[in-house]
C-alpha cells in the first residue's frame, strides 16, 4: 500500500472493551495495579526540546483526595510566550510536510494509544474518577479522533472542485493557519485534548496544548504519544497549568486558532479576548468553542418507558452527570408523567454510588471540592422538590448523592443554569410543543433527546429543535467519531462539529487560484 | 440414525392438523404473509404494534398507524385503502378500532390470558388435549425494586393459582412421569432480569445476589407446592448472572431435594457448547434431586445481539448463519441426551428436523420417548404440539400470561420470528417440500 492509500483506508471506530466478559475486566484491574505503582506521574512543561519543571500543580484522585496522581509543572505567561515562539518555528517544517505524511504520524500516535489503552483508562479512573466503561470509551474516542482527522486532512488536501469556464483554471485549496492554542477540559481528559490537537496538527498547524489543571496526567500521555509518533517537538508544546497560561495563549498575537472546550464563562471570555486585534497582529483569530449545555429530554405520551427510564438515568447520572452532553432536564407529557416519575424515582434510588475503580459504580465522585459544593448548592435550592436520591454516599471523596427533582418553577436556577453534576429536573408539559417552547427558551443548544414512537413527532421535533445533537429513543450521551459529529449551537458553542466532516475547516484557510490558460489565443489545455 | 430421523419427521408431519381448521387462523396468516413479503411494511406494522398500548384513543391509534405506514414507499392496495380513511375523524375512529382489534387478536394468539387465573381454562384445555404448559409472566422491564417485588409476587401467585387448580385436571400419564420419576403438573418460567433492577453486564454478581433474594422464596414455595420452576435465559448481558444464580441457589441445603428446576441453553450462541459442559459438570457433581431440566432452544435475541455487537465493533456472540445454529442445535441435543440421567432434556424447537433429530437420537441411545420432553411456544407451535401429542410424545407449551403493555416486547419478538423468511415456520408456510424441511443443516 502506498502512503496515500494507507492514509485513506476505511475508518472504523475503535471497539470498546467487552466489559461483560470477566477477562476484559481483569485486564483493566491489572493495569490499575500497574499504574498505582507508578504514581505519581511527572508532567513537565514541554517547549521545543526543553523539559521544564514538573512542580507546582498536583492532580489528585477525586475519590481519595490525598492520593496524588500526577505532579505537573505550572506554566507561566513567559512559558506560554516561549511555547508560541517555538510553535511558530515548528509550524514552518510541519506545514511543509505532505498531508499524507502528517496523516501517517497521527495514525502512528493512534497506534501508541492503542497499545497503552488499558493504562490510559486506568489513569482516568484515578485522575478524574471516570468509571471504567467511560474511561475505556474516552481512550477509544481519542484513538478515533487521530484516525479520523488523519483521513479527513488527507481528503481536504485535495481541495474542492469548482466550475471551470473556457480559458481559465480554478482551484480551491486549504492551507493551515499557523499556531493553534488548544485549551481543554478535564472531563474527557484524553479524548477532547486529543481531538482538538489532532485536528490542528492534521491540518498542518502547530499546537500548544494547555490542559485542565485537574488532569495533566492524561494530557502528558497524549503529548508523549504524539511526539513519539513523530510530531516535531517544536510543533507541539505542553503547558500544564492554570488559567494564566491559557489566557496568555489567547492574547498572544502569534496565535491563529484557539480551540476551546470548557465552561461558558471561560469560553465567552476567550471569544472576547480573541476579538482584540492589535496592529502588529497580521490576522483575525478564529475561535472554536464548545461550551455548556442545559440538555433536555422530551418524553411524549407514546414513549416506551421501558426504554426511556434506563436511557434517561444513564444520560443524567453516569459519570456523575459531568459530560457536556448529559441530561439535565426531562420534559414529560402530562399523560406519561406520573408513571415516568415513579419509575425514574425508583431507578435513581438504586443507583450505585462509589469509587470509580469498582465496576459496580455508576455514579462516582465529582471532580473536586468546588464542584461538590456547587452541585450541593443547587440541590439545596431544589430540596422542596426532591423526589428521589441515592443515599448515603461515601464520606471520603467529592461525592454528591444523585438526585431527581420534580415540578420546579420554570425560572428556578436549577432549571436554567448548567449544574454539571448528578441532578436531573423533571417538568410536566401539556404536549411536545410546550416542551419545545421550553427548549427554545434556554440559552443553550447542545444535545437533546426525544422519546416518541410517532414518525411525525420525530420529524416535527427534528425540524424545530435548535440543539446540535438530537438523540431519538436513546441516551443523549456517547457521540461517536464519524457517526455523531458533536457540538452545540446558540451559547453552547461555535457550531463546529467535532468528529465530523466539517471540523477541520476551522483549522485551515481556503485559497482560490484562478489562472488564465490562454496564451495569445493558444489554448493550453 | 438419519433414516430413523426421516421416519420420525414424516410421522410427526403426518399428524399435523389440517391447515384451515380454524378460520381465524387463516385470517391471521394473511396478515403475516403480507408482512413477510415487504420488509418496509413489516417494520412499519411492527412499530405500530409496539406502540399500541401507549396510544390514548382510537384517534391516536389511527394516527400512529398512518404515521408508520407513511414510511412505506409503495404500500400494497389494502394498506393504501386504509390510509385514505385517515382523512376524517370518523375514518380514524373506525381505523383505530379495527387496528386495536387486530392487535388484540394477534396478541391472543400468543398470550394465553391476562392473569394466571384467567389462563386456567385454556391451560386445562391444553392439558386435556395432551399438552402440558410452562407459564411465563410477561412484564415491563424491571427498573425499580418495587417492580422486582411485584414480579416476584406475580410468580408466587402463578405458582399458587396453578397448584390449586392442577389436582382437578384429569390424569395424563405421558405428562406426569418419565423413567426417572414423577414430573410436576405445575410448571412456571421466571426471568432473572425481572427479579432485580440491578442487572449490569459488567457486574453480574450484584444483579445475581439481588435476584437471588427474590428467587429463593419462589424455589422454596415451588418445592412446597411440588411445582417446577424454570429459569429462563435472556440476552448475553445477563447470561453470566443467570447461570451463577442457578448453580448457587440450587446447591443451597434447603433446596437440595427440590423443587424440580431448569435452566436454558441457547444454541445460537457460539459459546453454548462450553455452557452446556458447565451445566453437565455441575449436574454430575451435585447430589441434588430431582435432576435439573435443561431446555435447549435456538435463542430469541438474535437481532439484538448482532446489532449491539456490530455497533460496538465486537464479534457477535451468536452464529450469523442459520445453518450453523441448526447444526449446533443437533450437536447440543446429542450432548444433552448423553448426559441423561444427570439432566432431564427438554428440546424446544419448531423446526421439524430438529425435533425429529432429538426423538431419533433419544431412541438410538435406547431411551424411552418419555425421557425426552419437547417444547413449543404458544401461538407458533400449536400445530406441532398437537402432532407431537398425537404421536404420544411429551410436549409442553410455553404460555405467556400478561396484559398487552407487558406483553408487547414479547409479542413483537414473536412476530419478527414468525414472519422471518429464514424461520422454519416461514419455510413451512411457503410450502417448502418436506424433504427439504427435513434435510440435514
Amino acid at each position: 500500500m502506498t502512503v496515500a492509500e494507507h492514509a485513506t483506508a476505511g475508518f472504523r471506530n475503535e471497539p470498546i472493551l467487552e466489559l461483560r466478559r470477566a477477562p476484559a475486566r481483569d485486564s483493566l484491574l491489572a493495569a490499575l495495579r500497574e499504574l498505582d505503582e507508578r504514581l505519581p506521574l511527572s508532567v513537565p512543561v514541554l517547549i521545543g526540546g526543553d523539559r521544564g519543571d514538573a512542580e507546582g500543580i498536583d492532580s489528585t484522585d477525586p475519590g481519595a483526595p490525598e492520593r496524588i496522581v500526577a505532579r505537573a509543572g505550572r506554566a507561566s505567561e513567559d512559558d506560554a510566550a516561549a511555547a508560541v515562539e517555538a510553535a511558530a518555528r515548528g509550524f514552518r517544517d510541519w506545514s511543509a510536510r505532505p498531508a499524507a505524511e502528517r496523516a501517517e504520524v497521527l495514525r502512528a500516535a493512534a497506534a501508541r494509544l492503542r497499545e497503552r489503552r488499558l493504562l490510559l483508562a486506568a489513569l482516568q479512573v484515578r485522575e478524574c474518577a471516570k468509571p471504567w466503561p467511560e474511561a475505556d470509551a474516552d481512550v477509544c474516542e481519542a484513538i478515533d479522533f487521530l484516525e479520523y482527522y488523519a483521513r479527513e486532512a488527507f481528503e481536504l488536501d485535495r481541495g474542492r472542485s469548482l466550475y471551470q469556464a473556457p480559458g481559465e483554471r480554478n482551484t480551491m485549496r486549504y492551507a493551515p493557519r499557523g499556531v493553534a492554542a488548544v485549551i481543554s477540559p478535564w472531563n474527557f481528559p484524553l479524548a477532547i485534548p486529543c481531538g482538538m490537537t489532532a485536528a490542528a496538527l492534521a491540518a498542518g498547524n502547530a499546537a500548544v496544548l494547555k490542559p485542565a489543571e485537574q488532569s495533566p496526567g492524561s494530557a502528558g500521555a497524549l503529548v508523549d504519544a504524539l511526539h513519539e509518533a513523530g510530531v516535531p517537538r517544536d510543533a507541539l508544546a505542553l503547558l500544564p497549568g492554570y488559567g494564566e497560561a491559557g489566557a496568555a495563549l489567547v492574547r498572544d498575537p502569534r496565535v491563529h486558532v484557539i480551540a476551546f472546550t470548557g465552561s461558558s464563562a471561560v469560553g465567552l471570555e476567550i471569544v472576547r479576548a480573541a476579538a482584540e486585534t492589535p496592529a502588529r497582529q497580521g490576522h483575525v483569530k478564529r475561535v472554536v468553542s464548545e461550551m455548556g449545555g442545559k440538555n433536555c429530554v422530551i418524553v411524549d405520551s407514546d414513549a416506551d418507558l421501558d426504554e426511556a427510564v434506563p436511557e434517561i438515568v444513564h444520560s443524567a447520572f453516569i459519570y456523575a452527570g459531568q459530560k457536556c452532553s448529559a441530561a439535565a432536564r426531562v420534559l414529560v407529557h402530562e399523560a406519561a408523567a406520573d408513571r415516568l416519575v415513579e419509575r425514574l424515582a425508583g431507578a435513581v434510588s438504586v443507583l450505585n454510588v462509589g469509587q470509580a475503580d469498582s465496576f459496580a459504580t455508576e455514579v462516582p465522585p465529582v471532580i473536586e471540592r468546588e464542584a461538590q459544593e456547587r452541585v450541593l448548592r443547587y440541590r439545596e435550592l431544589a430540596s422542596d422538590h426532591l423526589a428521589a436520591s441515592a443515599e448515603p454516599v461515601p464520606e471520603e471523596g467529592w461525592f454528591v448523592p444523585p438526585s431527581l427533582v420534580v415540578g420546579l418553577p420554570e425560572d428556578s436556577p436549577v432549571n436554567r443554569e448548567e449544574i454539571f453534576g448528578p441532578l436531573v429536573s423533571v417538568t410536566r408539559v401539556r404536549d411536545v410543543d410546550e416542551a419545545m417552547d421550553v427548549v427554545d427558551s434556554l440559552p443553550f443548544a447542545l444535545t437533546g433527546g426525544l422519546f416518541s414512537r410517532s414518525p411525525a413527532t420525530v420529524e416535527r421535533v427534528a425540524a424545530r429543535t435548535p440543539v446540535g445533537n438530537l438523540y431519538v429513543n436513546r441516551a443523549i450521551t456517547g457521540a461517536m467519531v464519524g457517526r455523531q459529529p458533536f457540538g452545540g449551537n446558540r451559547r453552547s458553542g461555535s457550531g463546529a462539529k467535532a468528529g465530523g466532516p466539517d471540523y477541520l475547516l476551522q483549522f485551515v484557510e481556503p485559497r482560490v487560484v484562478t489562472e488564465n490558460t490562454m496564451r495569445h489565443g493558444i489554448p493550453v489545455e | 440414525m438419519e433414516a430413523e430421523l426421516q421416519r420420525v419427521g414424516r410421522s410427526i408431519h403426518a399428524a399435523f392438523p389440517a391447515k384451515t381448521r380454524n378460520p381465524l387462523r387463516a385470517l391471521d396468516q394473511k396478515a403475516m404473509d403480507l408482512a413477510t413479503q415487504d420488509m418496509e411494511l413489516r417494520a412499519a406494522l411492527f412499530r405500530f404494534v409496539d406502540v399500541t398500548p401507549a396510544c390514548r384513543s382510537l384517534d391516536d391509534l389511527a394516527r400512529h398507524l398512518i404515521g408508520n405506514l407513511e414510511e412505506v414507499d409503495a404500500p400494497p392496495p389494502p394498506i393504501a385503502a386504509a390510509m385514505r380513511m385517515s382523512g376524517t375523524k370518523a375514518g380514524r375512529a373506525a381505523l383505530g378500532a379495527a387496528a386495536a382489534a387486530g392487535v388484540r387478536h394477534m396478541a391472543h394468539r400468543f398470550i394465553v390470558g391476562e392473569t394466571p387465573w384467567a389462563a386456567l381454562r385454556a391451560i386445562r384445555h391444553l392439558w386435556e388435549q395432551g399438552a402440558a404448559v410452562s407459564l411465563d409472566l410477561l412484564g415491563e422491564a424491571t427498573v425499580t425494586q418495587a417492580e422486582a417485588d411485584r414480579y416476584a409476587a406475580r410468580c408466587l401467585d402463578a405458582l399458587e393459582t396453578l397448584a390449586e387448580a392442577a389436582p382437578r385436571w384429569p390424569e395424563r400419564s405421558v405428562l406426569e412421569a418419565d423413567s426417572l420419576g414423577p414430573l410436576p403438573r405445575v410448571n412456571v418460567s421466571v426471568k432473572v432480569s425481572a427479579l432485580s433492577p440491578l442487572m449490569r453486564p459488567e457486574v453480574p454478581e450484584i444483579g445475581r445476589d439481588d435476584a437471588a433474594r427474590r428467587m429463593r422464596p419462589l424455589l422454596v414455595r415451588a418445592k412446597e407446592l411440588d411445582a417446577h420452576l424454570h429459569i429462563d435465559m435472556e440476552s448475553v448481558d445477563t447470561l453470566e448472572a443467570t447461570m451463577e444464580l442457578v448453580f448457587e441457589l440450587l446447591d443451597e441445603p434447603e433446596l437440595r431435594d427440590g423443587p424440580s428446576a431448569g435452566i436454558v441453553i441457547q444454541a445460537y450462541l457460539r459459546e453454548s457448547p462450553e455452557q452446556l459442559e458447565r451445566v453437565i459438570e455441575w449436574a454430575q457433581g451435585t447430589e441434588r434431586r430431582p435432576p435439573l431440566v435443561v431446555r435447549l432452544v435456538k435463542g430469541a435475541y438474535w437481532d439484538q445481539e448482532v446489532v449491539e455487537a456490530r455497533q460496538h465493533g465486537w464479534t457477535p456472540p451468536v452464529f450469523e448463519q442459520k445453518r450453523d445454529s441448526d447444526r449446533n442445535f443437533e450437536e447440543l441435543t446429542r450432548r444433552l441426551l448423553d448426559a441423561w440421567p444427570h439432566l432431564r432434556p427438554a428440546v424446544a424447537s419448531h423446526n421439524l428436523r430438529s425435533v425429529a433429530h432429538a426423538v431419533a437420537t433419544n431412541r438410538e441411545l435406547g431411551r424411552d420417548d418419555s425421557d425426552l420432553e419437547l417444547q413449543v411456544l404458544r401461538g407458533l407451535g400449536d400445530d406441532l404440539a398437537a402432532a407431537l401429542a398425537g404421536r404420544g410424545m411429551r410436549v409442553r407449551i410455553y404460555c405467556p400470561v400478561g396484559d398487552l403493555v407487558a406483553g408487547m416486547a414479547y409479542l413483537v419478538r414473536r412476530l419478527l420470528e414468525n414472519t422471518s423468511n429464514e424461520s422454519f415456520l416461514g419455510e413451512q408456510q411457503r410450502g417448502v417440500p418436506l424433504e427439504e424441511l427435513l434435510a440435514a443443516p
